[in-house]
């Protein structure tokens, strides 16, 4: 099994990035390749949700290059959010503490409402 | 199981097919089964990058074997003396982009494996992990 890396971004200001399959020393490389072309579409403060539903599998190479896209993100003024972590993701990233409990949401409607909630903040 | 592998990343990772093709056929569960690809491939892909520093050919034995209580894997390599059991336990700051990159791996393995032990002989070094099935569900303390 590989790793399959799908984007959207619908407006410059949110992207999503689907993974599917394994994210291991074997195949960190094709996602840090999809990265490069991804990330320079988000907008600067921009947000970008990782979307793990169809991610089985994660190890500490895989954690590396979601460190590094981690920094980019904060080096621009953007947020990482990841959706849907399945369990042995979630082991993963509860072993490592690899992200704040508040970027993780455990489905759209919680993202949705935590995006509604920033965008308020920022208008309001 | 029992394999032997030259210490090539490529034949790691048909090692670890193989891994779980046989935890999968002992009816062992997902989570264990992930339990131990991950334990795997972070002591494996470990040795291939830092243990022949002097670029010279490596083999490393991979033995696993499923008992009714528990899975034991046992890797034999003949790479530089390394203890994974010596590593300072890394910081965990709370969120991976505010961190050194590396030692999360070893970090992984021994927070995931029930039991690890290392001893080194003059074969090389040997390490014992067991795993315990029925626990896989949550980390070990």
């Amino acid at each position: 099994m590989t790793l399959i890396v799908r984007s959207e971004s619908p407006i410059p200001a949110r992207t999503t990035v689907w993974l599917e399959g394994r994210l291991d020393a074997a195949t960190f490389g094709d996602l840090d390749e999809a990265l490069r072309d991804i990330t320079p579409l988000v907008d600067n403060g921009g947000t970008l949700v990782i979307e793990l539903s169809g991610l089985e599998y994660i190890s500490s190479a895989g954690l590396r290059s979601l460190a590094q896209l981690r920094k980019q993100m904060h080096d621009r003024d953007g947020r990482t959010l990841l959706l849907n972590p399945q369990p042995q993701v979630k082991k993963v990233f509860d072993i490592v503490k690899a992200v704040p409990v508040a970027e993780v949401f455990a489905s759209v409607a919680e993202l949705d409402q935590y995006l509604d909630h920033m965008q308020r903040q920022i208008t309001g | 199981m029992r394999l032997c592998i030259p210490n090539r990343l490529e034949d790691v990772f048909l090692a670890l097919d193989r891994a779980e093709l046989t935890l999968d056929r002992a009816a062992i569960d997902n989570a264990c089964r992930a339990d131990v690809r991950l334990v795997l491939e972070e002591l494996l892909v470990n040795t291939v990058r830092h243990g022949y520093p002097d670029g010279r050919e490596g083999k490393i034995d991979i033995h696993l074997e499923i008992r009714a209580d528990i899975v034991r894997l046992e890797l034999r390599d003949d790479a530089e003396a390394f203890d994974p059991l010596l590593y300072d336990p890394p910081d965990l700051p709370g969120d991976i982009a505010d961190r050194e990159i590396g030692g999360l791996g070893l970090h992984l393995a021994r927070s995931i494996a029930s039991d690890f032990e290392y001893a080194r002989d003059a074969h090389g070094n040997r390490v014992v992990i067991r795993f315990d099935p029925s626990l896989s569900d949550e980390p070990s303390p």
